[in-house]
């Protein structure tokens, strides 16, 4: 039973990954210009892929949170050992797991709220995304989720390919160094989306 | 207090006591293994090089065989060993070794065809035979006629120990470790058990049964620079002597091993000798070749380090601030090699050293290295005195290694010891019931007690045990060592005798409590100072060199008057061992002479 | 020119009713190639003699001296105090029983898991004396040593969050072992055995790919991947048998 959940963890893990990324760009496009977006997006809801595929990801995101919750410390003396000896070992990948951990948890909360919010209010326009953010809110929303969600995914995608041995102890240290730049590239593009949205129609 | 019972007590779970339990455990007795630290820390797990067995499959070693390696122990021992051991030993060694095989060792194995090797610093090719492709293969060792050690890389004593160690508890044989055993319980005839101390609590248990074990190791801690483990202080011995009965065998006999670095003395193993490494001084030039022209570095142990010793003594030593010593160089060995087969050293020499092998010369001198002296016991490993006690290993004289033991010779000791004297003991218990005595236990236990508190209340004095001890191993080292001499000895013996008197007034610093390390040294210090004085006495009265042995007062072997192995007991109350002697061997299938190397004065037997 | 050194090491005697856990400073003058083995012998013999931690080969072969160096699991006798702060601070390892002070009881917890793995040969044939040995490939023979180095120190399991957070998980020590025994063709056990044994949350499927251990392990065995590879063997295995449940 563990490995199957093991796996599915796993393969959960890489579809919300890969769907982050798509979202990345379908949401990204809008710094081509609104049309664009609008464009994608409609593209998704005529095919239906939004409707359905909108709630196949809200499941998979919440069956990833119950496969990930086995291994997150709920009990209060686990906690305190493992920020003991995160604290003590100066271990930079053991840190990077509590991110993962507290990063997750954030990501539960504010996504659950997100897709809701994005789901019962279709077609996606690109005009009603921007009035989202530039009443504010939504800005200091997305602002904290954002750098959350591609931290918690770039590290994932890294520790993945460390948990099943894609990379060698040879290979580690670059593979990380590439691993932080992309989640950088992401949240760059993102906060330059949300800075598009922000000017967007005035 | 707790008392625990059994069929066999092994006091001592290196390779030797747990080889001993796994024989007896499988033939459907129980056995109960202690040990002061967790059975895999035990010293066993420290042999590098390798262990002897005639097996003939590498190309260098083609045409090996028992006898061969019969001779090669005898030459070894400067025929001090009891040749018939020797024998029983070589015949079955290639089996142990195919036993652990079986086991579970990822033993080096042949790789058939083209290859190259050191000698002397010089590189020569072999061609390994297809045929034996895949067999256990072996490597060269100082002082054997043929390529016969059989090795894991440089983890060897690392890998049989596991081993062992896997098999144990396959048999769900029981290990108590962190527990020592400070006193045998017996009647002056039979031995059932003994009492130890669990190092986790400071509590005692009696230990109760129908056959007991020695096989705690060397205890090369007596002298200061020493290759030994820190628990390497003669527990086994100790509580053997103690007993006022039973003998240890040649306690003068002390090998030292000629790489030891500078200035841990951790080993490095020979195998960087015999895979070509060479002994530098201080113009960074060989002088071996002067010395033994023939076999140079390979020559056996106690020739080697007598010589390297000389070589400084004639001022051609390094001088570092940790005294003089020489270098051993492996740089011409090359990286792959160095790292793959002597991996160990190299990590050695990088972390203890911050010197790398690969490039640099690694400072090296002797060290002392191997109890040849141990509790005397026959052939089947029953121990001389009293009835129900074995030992085996390097705890024991069983006596396969004379003055000198042979590279190699001792992991294969454990193991195949370990095998025929568990197969004894099964017979002697068989057959064998005892009465458990309560007045000789509670006599006893009491006896051990009340030396604990008076040392814990400083009843006897306040004398600081880690200065007594400082003082012991200098003692030895100083005067008890490499060279040695009648005056010298004397002095050791005398000043040795001073110790043992403030050993008895030993008071504790600390309050004792728990599992306290002062206490521990406290309980062995006097037994540790006899072991001393046993060395420095029985090296006073043995007048002529011998293996190890190297007096420069009587620098012949001396075969018409000791061809004998001293036995020295220690009766309750004296100050110093009485020394008997015995033949060295009763079998005599390699009579007397010449060693192929070492210095070759003999003064004549029949 | 020696520094003056500076110890803070942690102590406690659980046998000792009227002992705390506390830390008592100790300061030493620093000496050439200071290692903390002899550092700590020091201070047991000149300052304070009750104090309890353990060494043995003092060669970093045998495992008994892994402690918690300035934080991190490490073998107290190959650590030379040159590499170190002048403040060294020094706990027992966590994970496992406190004996006293800097002393643990690994030898308890090693020897359960022993049992718990299995770790020996499991094997039908039964061995005879009179014949030649099986044959083995070289290249095979070192690569089990390679995992078989292991001195069972506990340093990866104390640098395991996973271990710290969560007692029943094996830690990288014990998958490392049965990866040494998968790979020996002398061990006839079946993948599905293997499985029984590690193929669940305190076997492999609790490593969280933390890699403390591969980066603190004294002796460099290739945990990482070892676990990674046990994983997919694992993984695989199970994916296998579902198929053939269908
Ligand atoms: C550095 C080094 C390298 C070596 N290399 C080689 C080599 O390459 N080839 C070779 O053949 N030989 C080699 N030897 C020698 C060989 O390793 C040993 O002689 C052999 O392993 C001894 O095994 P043993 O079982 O007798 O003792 P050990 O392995 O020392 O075991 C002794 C056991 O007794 C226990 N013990 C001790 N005192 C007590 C007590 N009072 N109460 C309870 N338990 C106690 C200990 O805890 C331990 O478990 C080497 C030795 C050293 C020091
Ligand atoms: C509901 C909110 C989420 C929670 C609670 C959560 C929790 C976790 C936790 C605790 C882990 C570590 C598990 C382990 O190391 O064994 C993890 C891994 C991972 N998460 Fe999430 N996560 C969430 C959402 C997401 C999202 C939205 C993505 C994608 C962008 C994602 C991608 C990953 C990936 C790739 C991994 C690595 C998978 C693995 O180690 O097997 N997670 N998650
Ligand atoms: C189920 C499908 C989803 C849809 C249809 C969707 C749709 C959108 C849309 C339309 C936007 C633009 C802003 C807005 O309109 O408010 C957006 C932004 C964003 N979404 Fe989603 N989303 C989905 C799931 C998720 C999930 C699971 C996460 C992470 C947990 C997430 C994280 C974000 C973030 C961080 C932004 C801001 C992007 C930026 O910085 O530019 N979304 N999403
Ligand atoms: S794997 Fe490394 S760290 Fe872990 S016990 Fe073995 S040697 Fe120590
Ligand atoms: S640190 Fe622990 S979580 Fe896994 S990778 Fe190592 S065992
Ligand atoms: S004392 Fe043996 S590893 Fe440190």
């Amino acid at each position: 039973m563990p490995a199957y959940l093991d796996l599915l963890q796993m393969l959960t893990g890489v579809v919300l990954t890969l769907f982050m990324w798509s979202h990345m760009v379908l949401v990204a496009s809008v710094i081509l210009g609104a049309g664009v977006m609008n464009a994608l997006a409609s593209f998704l809801e005529k095919t239906y892929m939004a409707q359905v595929g909108g709630p196949v990801i809200a499941c998979t995101f919440f069956l990833h949170f119950v496969l990930a919750a086995r291994k997150l410390p709920f009990r209060l003396e686990q906690q305190t050992s493992i920020w003991k000896l995160s604290k003590q070992l100066r271990h930079a990948d053991t840190w990077l797991w509590l991110i993962q951990a507290f990063t997750a948890m954030i990501i539960l909360i504010m996504g659950s709220i997100h897709m809701w919010t994005v789901l019962t209010d279709l077609p996606i326009t690109a005009a009603k995304s921007a009035a989202r953010i530039q009443g504010g809110y939504w800005l200091v929303f997305y602002l904290i989720l954002l750098p959350m969600v591609e931290l918690h995914a770039g590290i994932g995608f890294y520790r993945i390919a460390v948990k099943w041995a894609f990379v060698g102890r040879k290979e580690r240290q670059a593979f990380k160094g590439f691993e932080k730049l992309l989640t950088a590239i992401f949240i760059f593009i993102g906060l330059v989306t949300l800075v598009r949205f922000l000017t967007l129609g005035t | 207090m707790e008392t625990v019972y059994t069929d066999l007590l092994c006091i001592g779970a290196g390779l030797a006591g747990e080889r001993v339990a796994i024989q007896v455990a499988s033939a459907g007795f129980q056995a109960i293994c202690l040990s002061i630290v967790p059975p895999r820390r035990s010293h066993s797990a420290a042999a590098q090089g390798g262990m002897q067995a005639a097996l003939g499959n590498c190309v260098m070693g083609k045409g090996d065989s028992a006898d061969i390696h019969f001779e090669d122990t005898v030459r070894g021992s400067d025929w001090g060993c009891d040749q018939a051991v020797a024998r029983l030993f070589v015949e079955r060694a290639p089996e142990a070794v195919r036993e652990m095989a079986f086991w579970g060792i990822p033993w080096n194995r042949v790789v058939a065809g083209k290859s190259t090797y050191f000698m002397g610093g010089k590189q020569y090719d072999k061609v390994e035979d297809r045929q034996k492709e895949g067999l256990i293969t072996a490597r060269a060792f100082g002082g054997i006629a043929q390529w016969r050690t059989c090795y894991t890389a440089d983890g060897t004593g690392h890998t049989l120990l596991y081993t062992v160690d896997n098999k144990l508890v396959e048999l769900g044989v029981t290990v108590h470790d962190r527990t020592e055993a400070v006193s045998l319980i017996h009647d002056g005839e039979t031995c059932i058990g003994a009492v130890a101390r669990c190092l986790k609590t400071g509590g005692l248990r009696a230990y109760l049964a129908r056959a007991t074990l020695i096989a705690t190791g060397g205890y090369g801690r007596i002298y200061r620079e020493t290759t030994n483990a820190l628990i390497n202080d003669g527990g086994g011995a100790i509580i053997a002597l103690d007993t006022g009965i039973i003998p240890l065998g040649n306690p003068e006999a002390i090998q030292f091993h000629p790489t030891g670095i500078v200035p841990t003395n951790i080993l490095v193993t020979e195998g960087c000798r015999g895979d070509g490494g060479t002994l530098l001084d201080v113009n960074e030039e060989r002088f071996m070749l002067e010395y033994e022209p023939e076999k140079a570095e390979l020559a056996s142990r106690d020739v080697v380090s007598r010589w390297m010793i000389h070589h400084i003594r004639r001022g051609l030593g390094v001088k570092s601030s940790y005294g003089d010593h020489l270098w051993l160089d492996i740089r011409h060995l090359g990286p792959q090699h160095i790292k793959t087969k002597l991996r160990e050293v190299e990590a050695i020499c990088n972390n203890f050293l911050g010197v790398d092998p690969v490039t640099k010369l690694i400072p090296v001198r002797p060290a002392q290295h191997y109890t040849m002296a141990g509790v005397r016991t026959n052939k089947d490993g029953a121990v001389y005195g009293l009835a129900g006690l074995f030992a085996a290993g390097e705890a024991a004289c069983w006596d396969l290694h004379g003055f000198n033991r042979l590279g190699g010779n001792s992991l294969a000791e454990t193991v195949v010891a370990g095998k025929m004297v568990g197969e004894k003991i099964a017979e002697f218990l068989q057959g064998h019931e005892v009465h458990f005595s309560t007045a000789v236990i509670r006599d006893r236990v009491a006896r051990d007690r009340e030396k604990i508190d008076r040392v814990i209340s400083g009843k006897d004095g306040h004398e600081n045990v880690y200065d007594i001890r400082n003082a012991m191993q200098d003692e030895l080292m100083e005067r008890v060592g490499i060279f040695r001499n009648g005056t010298e000895l004397q002095q050791a013996v005398d000043n040795l005798q001073g110790l043992y008197e403030r050993a008895k007034k030993v008071g504790l610093r600390s309050n004792g409590v728990g599992a306290n390390p002062e206490l521990a040294l406290a309980i062995r210090i006097r037994g540790m100072v006899k072991l001393a004085i046993c060395t420095a006495y029985a090296a006073l009265h043995r007048t002529e060199s011998r293996g190890c042995h190297a007096r420069e007062d009587f620098e012949a072997r001396n075969d018409r008057d000791w061809l004998s192995r001293t036995l020295a007991t220690w009766k309750e109350g004296d100050h110093l061992p009485t020394l008997n002697y015995e033949p060295a061997t009763k079998v005599e299938e390699l009579p007397p002479g010449l060693r192929g190397y070492g210095a070759s004065k003999i003064i004549g037997g029949n | 020119m020696s520094r003056g050194l500076r110890f803070n090491v942690f102590r406690y005697n659980p046998e000792d009713g009227d002992s705390v856990p506390h830390s008592d400073t100790f300061f030493l003058d620093e000496t050439q190639s200071m290692s903390l083995f002899i550092a700590l012998t020091r201070i047991r013999e000149d300052q304070d003699s009750s104090l309890q931690f353990d060494f043995c080969c003092r060669a970093g072969i045998c495992g008994a001296c892994a402690m918690m160096i300035n934080g991190r699991p490490g073998l107290a006798c190959h650590t030379l105090t040159k590499d170190l702060p002048n403040e060294i601070t020094l706990l027992p390892l966590p994970t496992f029983k406190l004996i006293g002070d800097l002393s643990v009881d690994s030898g308890t917890w090693f020897r359960s898991t022993h049992e718990k793995l299995e770790s020996w040969i499991h094997t039908d044939k039964i061995f005879n004396p009179q014949a030649e040995e099986e044959r083995m490939d070289n290249a095979l023979a070192e690569d089990i040593y390679e995992l078989e180095r292991c001195i069972e120190c506990g340093c990866c399991t104390a640098g395991c969050g996973t271990v710290n957070m969560r007692e029943d998980f094996m830690g990288a020590v014990a998958l490392n072992r049965i990866a040494r025994f998968m790979l020996d063709p002398r061990d006839e056990r079946s993948e599905r055995e293997y499985f029984e044994v590690v193929g669940t949350d305190e076997g492999i499927f609790g490593c969280m790919g933390l890699t403390g251990c591969e980066d603190v392990c004294p002796k460099h065995l290739p945990l990482q991947k070892q676990l990674g590879v046990l994983r997919r063997k694992m993984a695989w295995s199970a994916v296998k048998h579902w198929f053939r449940f269908r």
